[in-house]
C-alpha cells in the first residue's frame, strides 16, 4: 500500500503540474516527430539539418547549376527547384518543403509544423526520403557563387536488371546546402560518414526495388532481357481481376501519367515528391502501381527495406504453432470480402492468412482483431503477401494506432474526437443528433475501423485510402465530416438511428452518379458524387489538420481510457467465476485494482531500467545525438495501462510477493536488502526524464517483500492450473478461501491442504514443523503496529502492554500447537521403513533446519552440523545468522552451552509420524488463541477494502453499484487506498485517497488495540496469563535473546506428557512482558528469546541425540 | 432507444429496440438475415461495430417494428456493446451449439444485461447452429445423444446439451430456443416470442402524429400474438 501511497502522490503531482505534462510526457520527442514526418521506422533519428535548395536535373541534362541560363529559367519554371531543409539520419537523407525543424533549439511549433496544414502534400511534402544506401556517388561541385553545391547521384533504376543504367538514365539530384561553412562542413562529413554505413544495406536495397513493379514498368522499353522477366507480385489483382472497370477508371491514362512522373522523377527509392506526385494520388492510383505507391507514402517501404526477410522469417519461426488470434483469423478467413473472387479461392485465402499471422506474432499485443481481415483483404488485391504485411504494421502502429488493440482505446478515442469535430464544424446537425438521441459513432464506428472499406464502393473505398496513406489518419475525419455535411439535410429529417443509418447507406450506394445531374452544365453533371464528396473532405475541411486530431485526442483521451478502464474492471469482476462471489464487491474492486496495479508498476519499472540501459550503452556509443536531444519515447508512461490492452495479465512469483508486500504486513522483509528509499520516487515522474535517478529497486519505492516458504507454498496452491503465474481469477479464487468464508473449519481444512503437498491426507513432521513456523512468520508483525504505520522504518520504542500480551499468547500458542501435534500424531509405519534407513541425525537436522528457516537453504546444513547439540531453537539462531535474516537484534552468541536432551518419542526421526485433517483440527480447536487466528485472525492479516472483520454475507449484492468502486467515501474509513488504475482519476480522488490511507491506518491501529485489548480481557477472566507486568526492561533482555531463546524453543519441542497441562501457562508465561524484541525481527527468535533463563531450564524436557 | 422510432413508417406500430450479443461467428448475422430477408449466406462478413437493421412484424391488432443491433461478437469488441444495449428492451444472446465456450461467453452477456442493461429487458438465449445437430434426435432426447460426442457416422457435432442451457436459460428467467439460421427453423419463433415477451408498458408508439395511437394499439392485449407469428412468412417483409 506504501507502494500506492506513493504512486498517487507521483501521479497526483502530474496532475498538478500540467507544464510537467507536456513538457515530458505528452509531447512526442523531436525524434519520433522526425520520424513521423517522413514516415521512418524507429531506428532513424536525425543528426544534421541543414537548409537547402534542391535541384532536379532534367532529364539527359547534366547539373542544372552550372547550365545555361536559360535552363535553369525554364526548370525554375517547372517547378524543379525546391527550398527546404535537408536532413540526414543514420540511413537516410530526406529533404522536405515543409520547414519544419528538428534541432534541439526549434521550438515544439516548429518541429511540428508538418501536422499543420500540408495542402494535400501529406506531412514530408516535396521533397525526398531517400535511403543513404541509394546513393551512388556525392560530387562536390564546383560554384562560382562560393557555395556548398553537392551533386548526388541516385541508384534509380540501378536494379532493373541490367548491369548499367545509361547515362541517360542517372538521377541527379542538386543540392545546395545554405548555411555557414562550417554547417555546410559538419553535414557534409556526416553524410560521408552516413554513406559508407550505407553501402552495407545496398543488399537489401537491390532485394526490396526488385519487388517495386515501377522498377520493372520503367525498365519495360529499354530492356531486351525484360520480356522473360516475371513482372513483380502485384496483389491478388493481377490474378483475379482488380475491381472496377479498368477503362472507366481509365487506368492506362493515369499509369501513362505514373511512367512519366517515376522518369522524370525517380522512382521507389529514389523517388522525388513533387507537386504531380500528390496530384496522382488524388486523382486515384492505377491498379498496377498502387501498392507500390501506398508503400512508399505510408513508409511501409522503409521497414520492408530495414528488413526484408521479417515476413518470411516471422512465418517460419512460427510456423505450425497454434495461438489464440490464429483461431480468430481462422474464423474468419471466409468472411473477408467474400465476394471478390480471390477470396472464394485457396490461393486469396492463403494470403490472407498467412499475412494475418505474421502480423499476430509480431505483435501479439494485437493479435487479430475483426476488421483487420477486411483492410488486409484489401490490400492483398494491389500488394504483395510483404508489402501488405508492412503496410499493416505501419497502420497498426503508426496511423491508427489502438484501433485494433484488444481494448480498442484508439477506436474509440477517435469516435470521441470525431463526435467532437461535428459538434464543432456541424452544430445544427449535433443539436439534432442529440435531440433525436442517435449515437454517431454507430454509424461511424465501422467508417473508421475498417477504413471505409466496408462502407463504401470497393473502388471509391481504394481512393479513400490513397489519400489516406499519404496524408494520414486526418483523412478518415475529413471524409466523416465530408459525408455528414453533403447529407446534412436528409439527416436532419432522420429522427432516429434507423433512419439515419438508411440515409447514409442510400447515399454509400450512389457515390457514382452524378452529384448535380439536373445542371445545366455538362461538366458540372460529369462530376461524380465521389468527386464531390472529396472536394468537400479536403477543400472544406481542409482546415481540419492533423494537429486538430492531435489537440482533440489529448482533450478527450483520459475520459476514454478511463471509460475503458472502468468497463474492463466491471466486465472482469462480474466473470470472475463463481468463488469470487465468496467476496464484497469492495474487496473485488480492491483486488482488481491492486492486481493491475502492481502488474502495471512492474512493466513500468522494467521499462524504466530497460530504458535506463539503453541511455547508458548509447551515451558510450556513437555521438549520434550530437545536435538532437535523445528523449524517452512518448507514451513510455503508459505502457501497461489497462485500458491500452498492454497490460500484463499475468502475476509470477515475484510479482505475487509484491502484491502481498501491499496487503499482508506479515509479508514484508524485515530485512530489506534495499530499504525503502523514500527520495528514489519522486524521480520516476521527474521534470527532466534525463536527469531521472534510475535507482531502482527490484521492487519500485514499495517496501520489500519477505520470500517465506509460506508464501511460497500460497503462490502454489492458488496457482492451479501450476502455470507458475497467477491470474486474476487465480488470485481472487484464492482470496475467496482465506478470507470469503467464516466457516472456522473449511478455514482449517484449507490451511491442512496447504502443507499435504502430495495430497495424501497426512502431515509428516516436518509438514508440522513447517505449518508451526508459518503460523509464527504470519503472526511476527500481527501486533506490531507501530512498525507497520511508520513507513519511514523508524521503530516506536515504547509499546504497550496489551499489544505485548497478544503477541505472546500467540507464541504460546504455536508452542502447544506443536507439542500436541506430536502428541497426538499418528505413527507412520509406511514411513517408517524408508526413514530407518536414514542417517537419523541428518534427518533431524534435516527437519530442524527447516523449522527454522522455511527456506530450504543448503548452508546452513554446514553451520547446523558444527554446532553439534542441535536445538531446533539453536538452529533458528545460527541459521537465521546465516542468512542474515537477524538484523536488528544483536548477532546471537554461539557459545551457547550443549544442553542435555531428553528424549522425545515424537522427534524421534527413527519414528515416522503424521497428523491427519481431524487431528490437526482438533489441536486448533484445543487453542482458543489458535481457533481464533483460523476464526477471523488468519483472514484478517489480508487487507483488503472491506474493514478487516470479515462478514462473509456482504458479498454480491452490492455489484451493481460498483460505479462508485474507487472513490473513497469518507464513511469507509477502512477502504484501502489500493486502486493504482486508473491512474487519473481526478486529483480529488487521489489526494482523497492518500487522506483515507492515513486514516486507515489510524483506523487499523486502534482496531488492533482493541483487539489486543479484548484478547486481554478474556485471557485474564480465564486467568490464563498471569503476568503483564514485566514489560520494562527489554532493552537488557535484547542482549541475551539468543540464549533465551533456546530453551523457550526446546520447551516448545518438549515430549513430556506431564508438561502438556501446564504448556499453556507456561506459554504464555514465557511469552510475557517482553516487549521490543517482538518487533520486526526474524519471527522465532525474539519472543522466545524473552525467557528467563533459570525458569526455562527447570521445565524444559531436551530431547536426547 | 425503445421509445425512439421511424418516423416514416405508414402504419401505426410500436418500435422494439432489440440486440444481438453473442460470440463472434456464433450466428447473429445470420439469424438477423434470416429474419429480415429470409436468406443464408454461407460466408457473411464479420461484424463491423454492429450493423442495424429493422423489420415489421405485423400482428392481428398492430404491428411491431423492430429495431434490430446486430453487434461484432470478438471479445475486445465488448466494451462498444454498451453502446449497443443501451435502452434496448430485449436481447438476443446467441451461442453456437457446437462450441461449448459461447455458452459460456453468452452467460457472460447475460450477466451484463442483467446488470447494465434496462432494467425488465426481455433476454432470449439462442443455441445457434441447430442444423448441426443430429437431425433425427427432438431437442429433449438430444442431450443423451451429446452427452457422448460424435462416435457414429452421424457426426453429430453438437457439443452443448440442450438439457445444460435450458437449465441455465430457466434458473436465470431467459426464453429458450435452439435454432438454425441456416434451414431457418425456429428463427420466427424467437422473435415471435420476444414480441409477446416484452411488456406492454415498454411498448411505446412512433413519433408524432402516430405515437397516440400506437399507444392505444400497444395496450390492446397481445395474448393471440404468439400463434399468428408461427409462420415465418408473418414476419418477413
Ligand atoms: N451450419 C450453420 N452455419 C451457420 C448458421 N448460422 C451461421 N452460420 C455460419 O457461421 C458463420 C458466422 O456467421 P455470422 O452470422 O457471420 O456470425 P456472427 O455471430 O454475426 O459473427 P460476428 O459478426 O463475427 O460476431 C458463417 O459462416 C455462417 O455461414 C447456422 O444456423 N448453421
Ligand atoms: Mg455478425
Amino acid at each position: 500500500m506504501f507502494n500506492n501511497l506513493s504512486s498517487f502522490v507521483q501521479k497526483a503531482q502530474q496532475l498538478i503540474d500540467p507544464n510537467l505534462l507536456s513538457s515530458s510526457t505528452n509531447n512526442p520527442s523531436k525524434s519520433s516527430l522526425f520520424r513521423q514526418q517522413f514516415r521512418l521506422p524507429e531506428s532513424q533519428s536525425p543528426s544534421q539539418e541543414i537548409l537547402a535548395e534542391l535541384t532536379l536535373s532534367r532529364h539527359g541534362s547534366t547539373n542544372s547549376v552550372d547550365g545555361s541560363k536559360e535552363d535553369r529559367d525554364r526548370e525554375r519554371s517547372q517547378g524543379s527547384r525546391y527550398s527546404g531543409r535537408l536532413f540526414l539520419s543514420e540511413h537516410y537523407m530526406c529533404f522536405s518543403t515543409q520547414g519544419s525543424s528538428f534541432v534541439s533549439t526549434a521550438t515544439f511549433a516548429s518541429s511540428n509544423s508538418f501536422n499543420g496544414e500540408t495542402h494535400g502534400t501529406g506531412p514530408a511534402s516535396n521533397g525526398f526520403t531517400l535511403p543513404l544506401s541509394a546513393v551512388r556517388r556525392v560530387e562536390r561541385l564546383p560554384s562560382q557563387t562560393n557555395l556548398f553545391a553537392l551533386a548526388i547521384t541516385t541508384s534509380n533504376g540501378f536494379s532493373s536488371g541490367r548491369p548499367k543504367a545509361s547515362d541517360d538514365e542517372l538521377q541527379k539530384l542538386t543540392i545546395q546546402l545554405l548555411g555557414s561553412r562550417q554547417q555546410c562542413e559538419r553535414f557534409c562529413d556526416a553524410l560521408k560518414k552516413g554513406l559508407r554505413s550505407g553501402m552495407k544495406t545496398t543488399d537489401n536495397l537491390r532485394k526490396v526495388v526488385s519487388l517495386c513493379y515501377s522498377e520493372y514498368h520503367l525498365a519495360e522499353d529499354s530492356s531486351k532481357e525484360h520480356k522473360e522477366r516475371e513482372p513483380p507480385d502485384t496483389g491478388l489483382g493481377t490474378l483475379f481481376k482488380y475491381p472496377g472497370d479498368a477503362r472507366k477508371l481509365r487506368d492506362k491514362a493515369k499509369m501513362r501519367l505514373w511512367k512519366e512522373y517515376l522518369r522524370e522523377s525517380g522512382r521507389n527509392a529514389c523517388l522525388v515528391r513533387q507537386p504531380t506526385f500528390h496530384k496522382l494520388i488524388r486523382v486515384g492510383l492505377p491498379n498496377r502501381l498502387r501498392g507500390e505507391i501506398w508503400e512508399m507514402s505510408s513508409g511501409s517501404f522503409y521497414l520492408r527495406l530495414q528488413n526484408p526477410d521479417l515476413y518470411t522469417e516471422t512465418l517460419a519461426k512460427h510456423s505450425g504453432k497454434p495461438s489464440l488470434a490464429i483461431d480468430e483469423i481462422e474464423k474468419d478467413l471466409n468472411r473477408s470480402l467474400p465476394e471478390y473472387p480471390a477470396y472464394q479461392s485457396e490461393e486469396g485465402i492463403g494470403r490472407l492468412r498467412r499475412v494475418l499471422t505474421a502480423y499476430s506474432w509480431t505483435n501479439e499485443e494485437v493479435g487479430y482483431c475483426q476488421a483487420m481481415n477486411i483492410v488486409v483483404a484489401a490490400i492483398l488485391i494491389y500488394m504483395s503477401e510483404e508489402q501488405a504485411f508492412f503496410l499493416l504494421n505501419v497502420l497498426c502502429e503508426q496511423l491508427v494506432p489502438g484501433y485494433y488493440s484488444t481494448t480498442m482505446y484508439g477506436t474509440l478515442l477517435d469516435q470521441k474526437v470525431f463526435e467532437s469535430l461535428v459538434e464543432k464544424t456541424m452544430p445544427i446537425l449535433w443539436d439534432h443528433l442529440q435531440k433525436s438521441d442517435v449515437q454517431l459513432s454507430v454509424v461511424s464506428l465501422p467508417w473508421f475501423l475498417s477504413l471505409y472499406i466496408n462502407s463504401m464502393p470497393l473502388i471509391f473505398a481504394f481512393r479513400v485510402l490513397d489519400v489516406f496513406f499519404l496524408e494520414g489518419p486526418k483523412v478518415l475525419f475529413q471524409m466523416g465530416l465530408a459525408i455528414l455535411r453533403i447529407n446534412g439535410e436528409e439527416l436532419l429529417d432522420a429522427h432516429d438511428d434507423g433512419a439515419f443509418i438508411s440515409v447514409l447507406k442510400t447515399y454509400f450506394s450512389r457515390l457514382d452518379e452524378s452529384a448535380h445531374p439536373k445542371s445545366e452544365n455538362p461538366k458540372l453533371r460529369a462530376v461524380t458524387r465521389f468527386q464531390e464528396l472529396m472536394v468537400v473532405a479536403f477543400k472544406e475541411f481542409a482546415g481540419i489538420t492533423q494537429q486538430t486530431i492531435s489537440d482533440q485526442r489529448a482533450k478527450h483521451k483520459d475520459a476514454v481510457l478511463n471509460n475503458i478502464e472502468h468497463f474492463t474492471k466491471r466486465t472482469s469482476i462480474r466473470n470472475l467465476g463463481p468463488e469470487s462471489k465468496k467476496l464484497s464487491a469492495n474487496d473485488l474492486g480492491f483486488l482488481y485494482d491492486r492486481f493491475y496495479g502492481v502488474l502495471y508498476d512492474r512493466q513500468q519499472r522494467k521499462l524504466l531500467i530497460e530504458q535506463e540501459n539503453d541511455r547508458r550503452a548509447k551515451a558510450g556509443r556513437a555521438k549520434i545525438s550530437d545536435i538532437m536531444p535523445q528523449m524517452s519515447d512518448d507514451n513510455a508512461i503508459e505502457v501497461g495501462r489497462v485500458a491500452l490492452g498492454s497490460s500484463d495479465t499475468q502475476m509470477d512469483y515475484d510479482a505475487f510477493r509484491e502484491f502481498l508486500a501491499g496487503i499482508a504486513p506479515w509479508s514484508l522483509s524485515d530485512n530489506p536488502a534495499s530499504p525503502w528509499d523514500k527520495e528514489k520516487q519522486q524521480s520516476y515522474f521527474g521534470n527532466s526524464m534525463r536527469n531521472r535517478s534510475v535507482s531502482l529497486t527490484p521492487w519500485g519505492s514499495g517496501p520489500e517483500p519477505d520470500d517465506h516458504e509460506f508464501m511460497r507454498r500460497l503462490f502454489r496452491q492458488w496457482d492451479s492450473e501450476h502455470q507458475k503465474y497467477l491470474t486474476l481469477q487465480n488470485l481472487v479464487a484464492g482470496f475467496s478461501h482465506v478470507k470469503g468464508t467464516r466457516d472456522i473449519m473449511s478455514n482449517i481444512a484449507y490451511f491442512f491442504d496447504l502443507y499435504d503437498d502430495d495430497g495424501d491426507g497426512k502431515i509428516d513432521r516436518d509438514g508440522i514443523l513447517k505449518m508451526s513456523e508459518a503460523f509464527l512468520f504470519l503472526g511476527r508483525k500481527g501486533l506490531d503496529i507501530p512498525e507497520l504505520q511508520s513507513s519511514s522504518g523508524t521503530p516506536k520504542k515504547s509499546e504497550s502492554t496489551v499489544v505485548l500480551s497478544k503477541d505472546e499468547q500467540f507464541l504460546s500458542a504455536v508452542s502447544s500447537f506443536i507439542k500436541r501435534a506430536f502428541e497426538y500424531a499418528d505413527p507412520d509405519s509406511q514411513m517408517n521403513m524408508t526413514m530407518k534407513r536414514q542417517n537419523t541425525a541428518d534427518n533431524v537436522t534435516k527437519s530442524m533446519d527447516q523449522f527454522a528457516i522455511g527456506d530450504d537453504d543448503e548452508d546452513d546444513l554446514v553451520d547446523l552440523e558444527e554446532s553439534k547439540p542441535v536445538s531446533p531453537v539453536k538452529l533458528k539462531s545460527t541459521a537465521a545468522e546465516a542468512e542474515g535474516e537477524v538484523v536488528k537484534l544483536p548477532p546471537v552468541p554461539s557459545e551457547d552451552k550443549p544442553h542435555t536432551h531428553a528424549a522425545n518419542a515424537a522427534l524421534d526421526p527413527a519414528k515416522p509420524l503424521f497428523i491427519s485433517l481431524p487431528t490437526f483440527r482438533m489441536v486448533i480447536l484445543a487453542d482458543e488463541v489458535l481457533e481464533s487466528f483460523f476464526d477471523t485472525g488468519f483472514a484478517n492479516t489480508f487487507l483488503l477494502a472491506d474493514s478487516p472483520i470479515p462478514s462473509s454475507a456482504s458479498a454480491m449484492a452490492s455489484l451493481t453499484t460498483f460505479t462508485n468502486l474507487g472513490r473513497a467515501s469518507p464513511a469507509t474509513v477502512a477502504q484501502h487506498p489500493g486502486i493504482i488504475l486508473p491512474p487519473t482519476k481526478g486529483l480529488r480522488g487521489m489526494l482523497d485517497n492518500i487522506v483515507n490511507d492515513g486514516m486507515r491506518v489510524a483506523h487499523e491501529v486502534r482496531r488492533r488495540m482493541e483487539d489486543a485489548q479484548r484478547e486481554l480481557d478474556r485471557a485474564s477472566a480465564a486467568g490464563a496469563s498471569p503476568d503483564e507486568e514485566d514489560d520494562d526492561d527489554h532493552d537488557e533482555h535484547d542482549e541475551k535473546m539468543s540464549s533465551h531463546m533456546d530453551p523457550d524453543r526446546r520447551s516448545v519441542l518438549s515430549t513430556d506428557r506431564d508438561l502438556l497441562e501446564t504448556a499453556e501457562a507456561e506459554g504464555v508465561d514465557s511469552g510475557s512482558g517482553r516487549a521490543n524484541s517482538v518487533r520486526g525481527t526474524s519471527l522465532l527468535d525474539e519472543p522466545i528469546g524473552e525467557k528467563k533463563e533459570g525458569e526455562q531450564s527447570a521445565k524444559v524436557v531436551e530431547f536426547e541425540r | 432507444m425503445a421509445d425512439a422510432s421511424q418516423g416514416s413508417a405508414p402504419k401505426p406500430s410500436s418500435s422494439v429496440k432489440l440486440v444481438l450479443l453473442g460470440e463472434a461467428a456464433v450466428g447473429k448475422s445470420s439469424l438477423v438475415m434470416r429474419f429480415v430477408n429470409n436468406d443464408f449466406q454461407e460466408n457473411k462478413e464479420p461484424t463491423i461495430g454492429a450493423a442495424f437493421l429493422t423489420q415489421k412484424c405485423p400482428l392481428p391488432t398492430r404491428t411491431i417494428k423492430f429495431e434490430i443491433w446486430d453487434t461484432a461478437g470478438q471479445e475486445r469488441f465488448a466494451s462498444l456493446a454498451p453502446m449497443y444495449y443501451r435502452n434496448a428492451s430485449a436481447a438476443l444472446v446467441v451461442y453456437d451449439i457446437t462450441k461449448p465456450s459461447s455458452l459460456t461467453k453468452a452467460q457472460h452477456w447475460v450477466a451484463e444485461l442483467q446488470r447494465q442493461a434496462s432494467p425488465g429487458i426481455v433476454i432470449a438465449l439462442v443455441g445457434n447452429k441447430l442444423d448441426l445437430a443430429t437431425p433425427s434426435t427432438s431437442p429433449e432426447g438430444a442431450d443423451e445423444a451429446a452427452e457422448d460426442e460424435n462416435d457414429d457416422d452421424e457426426a453429430d457435432a453438437r457439443k452443448v446439451p440442450t438439457k445444460t442451457a435450458k437449465a441455465y436459460a430457466d434458473e436465470d428467467g431467459l426464453l429458450f430456443f435452439e435454432t438454425s439460421a441456416k434451414t431457418g427453423e425456429n428463427v420466427a419463433e424467437v422473435f415471435t416470442a420476444i414480441a409477446n415477451a416484452i411488456p406492454e408498458t415498454q411498448l411505446k408508439g412512433t413519433r408524432g402524429s402516430a405515437a397516440a395511437r400506437a399507444q392505444e394499439e400497444s395496450r390492446v392485449n397481445l395474448s393471440a400474438g404468439r400463434d399468428t407469428m408461427g409462420a415465418k412468412e408473418g414476419c418477413a417483409c
